[in-house]
């Protein structure tokens, strides 16, 4: 038993600081209606991964160059926030009056083009080999100390950062499909948003597959909307939602032998479904209008 | 070159069959904003298959082919009649929850079956060259009969889509939101096997989105995503065929590249739109 929980322990803290920024995530995402930003900013940043495996092979090829293996993924780590960069910007602008196209439909060109891209340049010989269920799924349950203190790291600096903007950020997201404001003063902090998102995503990815961080986004937010509408209250209950399923999900993954990420992504979807009749049966009068 | 261009011939067919239809429907889906619904039902479809194959009936079997298909066409049913006007959630978040729960699944499932875990992606990539002239006479059969269905209540299809039923009657409603998504699941099933997710994908939203960029006009926009969504699906082929790459990445690429590509140079414009 003992044992149990020490195995459990890494993993459980680190859904725990993941659930942590993704509750308040998560919010912004279902709010601002771009549900699918998380898929397709992983898949552009394993893109800039790919580029830079591809550029270091024809630099072997022809100068017989070779970079080691730490500076390598230095730079290719470097190579997925310069893209991301470049998402950033470009969904920042995109979000104009003028284009009456939803943002969504930008993120869902840009996931198809960067998936396919990354399937032209591995054919035309990165060298690589994509293993798309580890980065579907991650590996959850082989979590380190290491990787759990540098998520830590990245989490608090990145959410300390909203929180002390939390006002421009949220109030952004709040207007964001008023379709008759100006949101020129408010293009600095999309950007922000979308950049700061873009780099807590590529190190949530690492942790826990695209999947795993895609649920963790937005069953738990989406959970919180049925029983409240402040965002405090919504991030409590996102968080306490998603710490029930993960808890439950570990335990039940190491008892029945089976990955982790499913388990936890459908005991999610059940608590989603429960809270959902609960509702319904409970509160007949509801509280809140819509969204 | 004769000998290549009846090569590509069958190619070229199916994805003008493709275009024709996906244009259409990307047109209805980028007014309702369900983006992703494609690869949801996709992902569906793939786990009807498993739990076919779970069942034990044999892969490409009629067996697994009729739970695949009921499985989907049970799901967006479901889809189509939660759909409730004071959503608490919008419904692209609903489909991104049907995904995820859907892909989770799978993956349960794979460690199951034996060599499961190729079913699970396995509509990721289709690959247009492969296609008969039998799959795309069916296909076409197939989709000139929703094309028809299309034809007679198009009207109210749109008019759904666009948010503005001037009717009460929410059975009514509920009644042609389901017909329409019952003929858009059986196209994306159908369309899927052949193109693969990304083909399809791109071939709904990117024509529609590119056309409502310049026009606000419904008739307009479905012209313009048919000429964009045709066009693109061509030059991609050719262009594949002479830089020898994959023809669907080359497709999606181009397509998607051209909707960035114009949606700066609309910025770019003074802000006059028809209506």
């Amino acid at each position: 038993m003992h044992q149990t929980f020490s195995f459990l322990l890494v993993p459980f803290l680190a859904s725990l600081v993941l659930l942590v920024i993704t509750s308040y995530f998560g919010i912004h995402v279902i709010k601002r209606e771009i549900i699918f930003i998380d898929i397709a900013l992983a898949q552009v940043a394993a893109m800039g991964g790919i580029i830079e495996v591809f550029i270091e092979n024809k630099l072997h090829n022809i100068a017989a160059f070779t970079i080691s293996p730490h500076f390598s993924e230095i730079i290719s780590y470097n190579f997925s926030l310069l893209f991301c960069l470049i998402a950033a910007i470009i969904f920042t602008y995109l979000r104009n009056p003028r284009i009456r196209v939803p943002i969504e439909a930008f993120i869902g060109i840009t996931y198809a083009v960067a998936t396919t891209a990354t399937v032209i340049i591995l054919d035309k010989g990165a060298g690589g080999d994509v293993h798309l269920h580890d980065v579907m799924t991650g590996t959850l349950l082989w979590t380190t100390w290491r990787g759990l203190f540098r998520l830590i790291l990245i989490v608090s600096i990145i959410g300390v950062f909203h929180f002390m903007f939390r006002k421009h950020f949220i109030e952004l997201t709040e207007i964001y499909h008023d379709k008759t404001k100006r949101l020129k003063q408010y293009r600095k902090w999309d950007f922000l948003f979308y950049f700061t998102f873009g780099i807590i995503i590529i190190e949530a990815i690492r942790i826990g597959g695209i999947l795993t961080i895609f649920a963790f986004l937005i069953i738990p937010a989406s959970f919180s909307a049925l029983f409240a509408k402040e965002w405090s209250r919504r991030i409590y209950l996102a968080l306490c939602a998603g710490i029930l399923s993960a808890c439950t999900g570990l335990y039940l993954s190491l008892k029945l032998d089976v990955n982790s990420s499913p388990v936890i992504i459908i005991l999610m979807g059940i608590l989603l479904v429960a809270g959902f009749f609960i509702k319904k049966l409970i509160f007949i009068r509801p509280d809140h209008k819509s969204l | 070159m004769i000998e290549n261009l009846l090569f590509l011939a069958t190619p070229f067919a199916a994805v003008v069959i493709l275009a024709g239809i996906l244009s259409y429907f990307g047109t209805h889906i980028l007014s309702r904003g369900i983006i992703f619904i494609d690869i949801a039902i996709a992902q569906i479809a793939a786990l009807g298959t498993m739990i076919g194959l779970l069942l034990g009936y044999p892969e490409e079997s009629f067996q697994v082919q009729l739970i695949s298909y009921t499985f989907t066409l049970l799901v967006i049913t479901l889809f189509a009649l939660t759909k409730s006007r004071k959503p608490f959630i919008p419904q692209e978040a609903v489909i991104g929850i049907i995904y995820c729960l859907g892909l989770a699944l799978a993956l349960l499932l794979a460690e199951k079956i034996p060599g499961g875990s190729n079913y699970i992606t396995k509509t990721i990539t289709g690959n247009i060259l492969w296609v008969t002239w039998g799959k795309v006479l069916k296909c076409f059969l197939l989709f000139s009969a929703i094309g028809i269905i299309h034809l007679l209540f198009g009207k109210t299809f749109k008019n759904i889509s666009l948010n503005n039923q001037n009717t009460n009657n929410l059975i009514r409603e509920k009644a042609y939101d389901l017909l329409f998504y019952l003929t858009f699941g059986i196209v994306i099933v159908k369309s899927v096997l052949i193109g693969g997710i990304f083909l399809v994908f791109i071939l709904l939203i990117a024509p529609a989105a590119t056309s409502t960029l310049f026009t606000g006009n419904w008739r307009g926009r479905i012209i313009w995503s048919w000429i964009i969504g045709i066009a693109g699906s061509i030059i991609g082929i050719l262009l594949s065929y002479s830089l020898d790459i994959s023809n669907g990445p080359a497709i999606v690429c181009l397509l998607g590249l051209f909707v960035f590509v114009l949606a700066f140079i609309r910025l770019m414009l003074p802000n006059s739109i028809s209506e």
